[in-house]
């Protein structure tokens, strides 16, 4: 027999030490599910949104997602929901790998940090023991060794350990959190929250106790849904063999792979820095999977220095590629695993060089600034890594780089030139070739994002339905759909990548079959558009108001090469119809009525 | 008239080839293409591409770039000079 779903919170105030344990159940779990949802809620209702990301005020939650931890395929996610240091916005950043089910598994669905230690310190979680201990030998350490020295501290070879690097510690705006060492809950800065809190680590090793579950109704459906997964072309063939990578080719001969910082929207070396050179220059070893996954998309790879890590995913080997116009494949993967042991978000780190070298291409950044360091021209393979090292820890010209992309351009009088919405930096595609995924862009709750709502996935990927990438007509619909089903996908623990092959009556029928509630499909999207909500209304009650709901400026110029040659971005024309079809009002605020209507007034 | 064929993904690693020129004497369709290539690798591409005479779902066909399903599908023309590409369902994010 299973249990009803209920919540263990483990609530650790990091100001006097203290830890104690409450339990959340019943309806607030079925409405808001686990993770994300759950998390947002918490967050919402005990922090101030204005409060200063940065200060004691804000809180840090660790939350697993509904079925983390069971059978469920690819059921091993966590989540990190805080307010996010680098757009003011809430902030959730999911990761996958196994400290998620191990953290499930120890009886602590959801950790809440509060509050601020007064030295560096780490939250061990043996069985039932939960207890802050000093980290003062391991501050300044990267995740890499960190890792390895908590495991051997915590004397067990099989416990986890989430953790940040030095890019946590200075408080580099879009730090991320490590676990497993290459696994990332990489943006919105969620490491520079844990930084500020002098929090270096969680580490963690479940004893006897186990997630409870209606593990035998849940097995029918989990086999079926692994088989789909298996048998797809996508999650069953595509992901294993060349992992997100398999995407470099396929936006760039759609013509929105942006390079040099967005200026064009193809780049003529990606044959040089394709997920298929991967394979051909020898540098993938093998596919690595995190908890319960069949697809196993993970990279492992080796340079021909003999250097070994994880990497790169699609974006990053975007970011520290085409975005600067570098095609060493070498270095790309280089800047890569720095990314990891120093933690920093590889999107926002490689996407705040490329702005910083359109600054000073364009003559917004003095050589001088730069002191010693490389000249940042696009295409240098030096740059990407030296300014990689040197934002994470705030050296030199790296200082005003470990502020994001926004804010140098800003300082530097030319906030356009900054690739982003709402300051976190855009991901791999130009929205003026795929023209949903720019309202998606225009409207995601952590600023510029691709899994906030994927709409590459039918507009160029044909998944689970071709859409016409240029057409408006319908794509309000598709955006919102995809909006609250992807907060579905989260709060329930399970890889977004499932969706390229499940739909929402498989997360409905997973769910109802480990848990003891019963959802319909209509009711379990609800959930998803609540959740949205509520991310809406924490950032709007912060400051984020519906003007920002807005690309750069230079997406209302045309693409100059490429498919979409002369074709502008076109969000501004659905945005009002966007609000519509949320039940919004029309100047984007939430109504008290649609709050009411969604339970959450 | 000439066409080049740009394999990619999966077709590149499993072919352990990046494509395919053909000189023709008339212009054909995707669907005569997808013949040819059969000829040439002993059916492999309409067994990947295509699913009861139609492009199979996620499958991604582009003359110049363009997404032939949101032309004439199978039966788009190819001109002098074109390059078709291919792609099996990718994914990513």
């Amino acid at each position: 027999m299973g249990k009803i779903y209920e919540y263990q919170v483990l609530r650790v105030n990091l100001s006097n030490g203290e830890i104690s344990r409450e339990t959340i159940a019943g309806e607030k779990v079925k409405k808001f599910l686990g993770g994300r949802g759950l998390a947002s809620k918490m967050l919402y209702d005990e922090i101030d949104p204005k409060v200063d990301p940065l200060s004691p005020e804000n809180k840090l939650i660790y939350a697993t997602g509904l079925l983390t931890g069971t059978a469920a395929s690819t059921g091993g996610r966590y989540m990190v929901i805080t307010k996010g240091p680098l757009t003011g916005t809430i902030a959730s950043s999911n990761s996958g790998g196994f400290f998620g089910a191990e953290m499930r598994f120890s009886g602590n669905d959801i950790i809440v940090f509060e509050g601020k230690a007064e030295k560096p310190v780490y939250l061990s979680l043996k069985g039932d023991q939960a207890e802050l201990k000093d980290a003062s030998h391991l501050w300044g350490k990267g995740v890499y060794d960190t890792t390895d020295m908590l495991i051997e501290e915590f004397g067990d070879e099989k416990a986890r350990v989430s953790c940040i690097g030095p890019a946590g510690e200075n408080m580099v705006k879009f730090a991320s959190i490590m676990n497993e060492k290459d696994r990332a809950a990489g943006r919105t800065g969620v490491g520079a929250v844990m930084g500020s809190k002098n929090l270096k680590a969680i580490v963690v090793k479940a004893g006897e106790k186990q997630v409870e579950y209606f593990k035998d109704e849940m097995m029918e459906v989990v086999k079926k849904q692994t088989k789909t997964l298996k048998e797809d072309g996508v999650t069953g063939e595509g992901l294993p063999a060349l992992g997100t990578k398999v995407l470099d080719n396929v936006i760039n001969e759609h013509g929105a792979y942006p390079r040099n910082n967005f200026q064009y929207g193809t780049f003529d070396k990606v044959e040089e820095v394709s997920g298929e050179a991967l394979v051909e220059k020898g540098y993938l070893q093998n596919n690595k999977g995190c908890y319960g996954c069949p697809i196993r998309c993970g990279r492992h790879t080796k340079l021909p220095n003999g250097q070994e890590g994880e990497g790169p995913e699609y974006e990053t080997g975007w970011a520290f590629g085409a975005d600067c116009g570098v095609s060493d494949l070498n270095a790309i993967v280089q800047a890569n695993f720095l990314c990891n042991d120093l933690g920093l978000d590889t999107i926002s780190a490689g996407a705040t060089i490329a702005a910083a070298m359109e600054l000073y291409e364009k003559g917004y950044v003095d050589k001088e600034e730069l002191e010693n360091g490389p000249e940042l021209t696009f295409g240098s393979s030096e740059s990407v890594t030296y300014y990689t090292r040197q934002m994470a820890y705030r050296e030199g010209f790296g200082d005003q780089l470990a502020e994001g992309s926004y804010r140098l351009a800003e300082s530097k009088g030319n906030a356009e030139l900054s690739m982003s919405v709402k300051k976190q930096e855009l991901p791999a595609y130009d929205p003026r070739g795929i023209q949903g995924q720019g309202l998606n862009y225009a409207t995601s709750n952590r600023g510029g994002c691709h899994v906030r709502g994927y709409m590459v996935s039918p507009e160029v990927l044909g998944v689970p339905e071709k859409l016409d990438p240029q057409e408006l007509k319908g794509k309000p619909e598709w955006v919102k759909i995809f909006q609250d089903l992807t907060a579905v996908i989260d709060s329930l623990g399970m890889c977004l990548f499932t969706s390229f092959a499940l739909g929402l009556e498989d997360y409905t029928e997973i769910a109802n079959a480990g848990t003891e509630f019963e959802y319909s499909p209509e009711e379990m999207l609800e959930n998803g558009e609540r959740i949205y909500n509520l991310e809406r209304q924490f950032n709007l009650e912060a400051g984020i108001t519906p003007d920002q709901d807005k690309l750069p400026k230079r997406f209302d110029e045309p693409l100059p090469d490429g498919t979409f040659r002369g074709t502008a971005a076109k969000y501004r024309e659905i945005l009002p119809e966007y609000y519509e079809v949320r039940g919004w009002q029309q100047d984007g605020w939430i109504s008290d009525e649609k709050l009411s209507e969604m339970g959450l007034k | 008239m000439s066409l080049k064929v740009k394999f990619h993904s999966l077709f590149r690693i499993k072919l352990k080839s990046r494509g395919h020129e053909y000189q023709l004497e008339d212009e054909i369709d995707v669907m005569e293409l997808i013949d040819l290539l059969d000829d040439d690798y002993d059916g492999y591409f309409s067994k990947k591409l295509l699913d009861a005479g139609e492009i199979s779902p996620g499958s991604i066909i582009l003359v110049n770039g363009e997404n032939v399903i949101h032309k004439d599908g199978v039966k788009t023309k190819i001109k002098d000079g074109d390059t078709v590409t291919l792609f099996p369902p990718s994914a990513g994010g």
